[in-house]
């Protein structure tokens, strides 16, 4: 019967390898170089005092909650190793967690929903035989990716990064990985459509994300009950402590089995959560097209609201417990008190820099639905009506920047909020400093706006590339505030162009030129989009 | 105005790919068209062309005497259109999704959706992610059927469609023909076309092969002859118009170009005719033969 189930699983599983290589490839060495590769300039900018000044920053709750906790307490064993799993380990388990999460519900819920498995269940394979091909695969690529990651960095490795360190490191990684991978499995199994599922799992592994930001800062044991805490509670190259990981492996083992059962109830094609009998006629408000535009991407908008809202408390908690921080280093204060800007008002600067470049995402995800519509056919009988291409662009590009500017509300009322709460009257932040340092963000999400529209209208299949940028962007970002990187270099993101409120003032220039590229990228874009051939299917 | 389609040398290409070389055809109003002709002939590809989806790279393509492309919206208004592949929003009813695009087509009839609804047994109360493709099918011929139109672009109308409802089908399109509308149908069903279509356009890899009335085209083909004579039937064979000749049991059995049946009949009698039997074209024939080679 067990047998019957899995019945010649490794066929499909040999296939999957065949099929994914060149993505493996990708995702392996591209990771693992991230993951590893960064020691030489880690070296470069540990020369001289460097360490302990990092590790003082470092210190921070603001840091902690975005890169998790360190075990050192006394600067001078803030070594090399001690510095590169402190700030890479989180942010590289993250990624791993993430991509094995997608790859899972790509050849699961989505294969399903395409009617793939329904042809491959015709010949002689179990029922439950894929889910266990995909697993093995995603953990046969993570151990590839561990694999590499210890070979890159044996090679750059230098005194204080240790074998032990490094195999503890690239085993960590390939837990997350794995993590992600059975919360995708299960997710799967509950959620009715692939969106589903994969919107899901990214809201789980943020919502771990962000819980343990809050415990990291605040009472570390609890961490250590977070499925993401496991990856980076090793604490390579310091403590060295691997039960974490037999920790991850037995919750890996667990869901695992929780999914397959799920999925040994279940229908093919069906979900648990049930269906629920709709209406025979459309409600009025749908009847439009932006009524229907904004019904389609309702879902996702709200989705990402109640995330920003969520993203921005937990970063607003942290005011309180920053006092207490300051006052218990004498340098960092005076470092605070000599260029007249407070901690809170320093913080706000870099994480608001942070969570609008979060807010890309759903702009850039509303102008990609509607090549996805197009790709999905599911336009083809309206432009066959007097919808003009005019109205669809535009539609769009309206839900677009409104949902962005919705989203930046939401995110300085969440973390705004919260912090003013947080702070009980301390300080002489409103909410509406917080407000003004959101919107000064505002130019570089319209310029995302701009340049999702631009790719619609000319090279629509890249759609996803924009996420590239913002990712990109935001990592540069995110590093460019522990280590000084080049001018140029750093300009390549385009929030670097805009002076970060409160810490510093608000320039006319920036604000208006990026806006007015933004703009004329949105008409660019709808000059191709007029022109171009709908792409249906091919 | 009595041409409602005039396509005239299109031809479009998917990068290197020429998807229509040169399709060249007219619909005049009131006339139902059947458009057919192997997978990948193009058919869908010319649709689109005459929908402004895609872009045609030649020639020209009109619709009610206006540029498909640039005048898109001004003949919109006028058709109506179900597409190859119905391909529906996983999370609307197929209730809200039939409202949805009579609406936004504008000049939807109500009563006119809720009798095909029950005509074509559809439960409009279904998310769309729960219908099989007929049933999708059925949704976008329901959609397209409620509205007021003067050309109809149907393609492959009744895939997935079981025979009882491709009866449905069929009826309904009579009713729209009764009323003066042009239809052009693309299909791959013989019987539709034959019992729906006034004349019949055969593409295949991107060309336009074969153009006519029903009785036109059969009359192109090739007539299947079986012919016993009291003299030597074997000289049959060099007679022009003769194909695939054999003899079996002293029975001539052949194909004769129609054009030269009255040759072939005079040399017979010089033979002394015994017996001869004529079996007409049969569609079938003249489509297995643009499918095949
Ligand atoms: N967007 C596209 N990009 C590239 N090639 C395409 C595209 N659309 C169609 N083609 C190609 O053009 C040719 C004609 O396709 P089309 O869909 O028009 O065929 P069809 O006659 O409708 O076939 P079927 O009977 O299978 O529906 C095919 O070879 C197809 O692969
Ligand atoms: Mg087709």
């Amino acid at each position: 019967m067990m047998k019957e189930k899995f019945a010649r699983w490794h066929v499909l599983c040999l296939n999957y390898f065949k099929r994914d290589w060149k993505k493996i490839l990708i995702w392996t060495l591209g990771l693992a170089a991230f993951s590893g590769g960064y020691i030489p300039p880690f070296v470069e900018i540990s020369k001289g005092q460097g360490l302990i000044g990092l590790y003082e920053t470092m210190r921070n709750p603001a840091m902690i909650s975005m890169v998790g906790p360190t075990p050192i307490t006394d600067p001078s064993n803030y070594t090399l190793g001690a510095m590169y799993s402190h700030m890479m380990l989180l942010f590289c388990g993250l990624f791993a967690m993430i991509i094995s999460a997608l790859h899972v519900t790509g050849h699961t819920r989505k294969e399903e929903e395409l009617g793939l498995t329904e042809i491959v269940r015709s010949f002689q394979v179990g029922r439950q035989a894929n889910s266990l091909a995909v697993l093995i695969e995603t953990l046969g690529i993570n151990l590839i990716l561990a694999l590499v990651t210890t070979l890159i960095m044996t090679v750059l490795k230098v005194e204080s990064i240790t074998v032990t360190g490094i195999v503890l490191f690239s085993l960590s990684l390939a837990l997350a990985g794995m993590i992600g991978a059975v919360v995708a499995l299960v997710m799967a199994q509950i959620m009715q459509t692939s969106t589903g599922a994969t919107g899901s799992s990214m809201a789980i592994i943020g919502l771990l994300y962000i819980l343990r930001g809050a415990t990291d800062v605040s009472n570390q044991n609890l961490s250590m009950m977070n499925p993401m805490g496991w990856t980076y509670l090793t604490f390579p190259f310091t403590e060295n402590n691997s039960l974490p990981i037999f920790i991850g492996i037995v919750f890996c083992v667990v869901l695992a089995i929780v999914a397959f059962a799920l999925e040994g109830g279940r229908d093919m094609g069906a979900g648990y959560l049930p269906a629920i009998e709709g209406k025979a006629n459309a409600k009025k408000s749908l009847l439009s097209v932006p009524g229907l535009f904004f019904r389609l991407n309702r879902g996702l908008i709200i989705s990402w609201l109640v995330a920003f809202v969520v993203l921005g408390a937990a970063y607003g908690s942290i005011y309180g417990d920053m006092q207490v921080f300051l006052e218990s280093n004498e340098i960092i204060k005076q470092m605070f008190t000599m260029t007249g800007v407070t901690i809170e008002e320093s913080f706000t600067s870099v994480i608001m820099m942070v969570m609008i470049g979060m807010v890309g995402i759903l702009p850039i995800a509303i102008v990609n639905k509607l090549y996805a519509e197009e790709e999905r056919m599911h336009l083809s009988q309206l432009y066959a009506t007097k919808i003009t291409r005019s109205k669809l662009y535009w539609t769009t590009i309206v839900l677009s920047v409104i949902s962005a500017i919705a989203g930046i509300v939401f995110a300085v009322i969440g973390l705004g909020g919260t912090a003013i709460v947080a702070m009980n009257g301390e300080s002489t932040m409103t909410l509406a400093t917080f407000m003004k340092a959101g919107f000064n963000y505002l130019p570089s999400t319209l310029f995302f706006v701009g340049l999702s529209a631009v790719v619609l209208g000319y090279v629509p299949k890249i759609g996803k590339a924009v996420y590239v940028y913002l990712g990109y962007s935001f990592a540069l970002n995110y590093f460019g505030g522990m280590i000084n990187l080049p001018e140029w270099f750093s300009k390549t993101a385009i929030q670097s162009w805009i002076p970060r409120m409160p810490a510093s003032d608000f320039e006319v220039m920036p604000f208006v030129t990026i806006t007015l590229i933004s703009v004329a990228m949105i008409l660019i874009g709808y000059t191709g989009y007029i022109r171009r051939d709908m792409q249906e299917g091919a | 105005m009595s041409e409602m389609i005039r396509i005239e040398g299109l031809k479009k290409n998917f990068g290197k790919f020429t998807a229509l070389h040169d399709v060249t055809f007219t619909v005049k109003a009131g006339e139902v068209v059947g458009f057919i002709g192997p997978n990948g002939a193009g058919k869908s590809t010319t649709i689109r062309t005459l929908l402004g989806i895609i872009k045609g790279d030649g020639g020209s393509a009109k619709i009610f005497d206006l540029d498909v492309w640039k005048d898109s919206l001004e003949i919109h208004k006028r058709i109506s259109y179900v597409p190859g592949d119905v391909a529906l929003w996983g999370g609307f009813t197929g209730g809200e999704i039939i409202d949805l695009f009579m609406k936004l087509h504008g000049g939807g009839d109500q009563a006119k959706r809720d009798q095909l609804i029950k005509r074509f047994e559809l439960d409009p109360k279904k998310k769309a992610k729960t219908y099989s493709k007929g049933n999708r099918q059925k949704v976008g011929l329901i959609a397209a059927l409620s509205v007021e139109a003067d050309l109809y672009i149907l393609d492959e109308p009744t895939s997935g469609l079981d025979p009882l409802m491709e009866a449905v089908f069929q009826e309904e399109i009579a009713k729209i023909k009764k009323e003066g509308k042009a239809i052009l149908l693309s299909s791959h069903i013989l019987s539709e076309v034959e019992r729906l279509a006034d004349k019949v356009v055969i593409i295949r890899q991107g060309k336009i092969v074969e153009t006519g009335t029903l009785e036109e085209l059969r009359h192109l083909t090739r007539s299947s002859i079986t012919l016993t004579t009291e003299g030597d039937v074997a000289v049959m064979e060099n007679v022009k118009g003769v194909h695939d000749f054999s003899i079996k049991d002293g029975k001539a059995v052949f194909y004769a170009d129609n054009e030269s049946i009255n040759e072939i009949l005079l040399e017979a009698t010089k033979l002394g005719v015994k017996k001869f039997e004529s079996v007409p074209p049969t569609l079938e024939d003249l489509f297995m033969r643009h499918y095949e080679a």
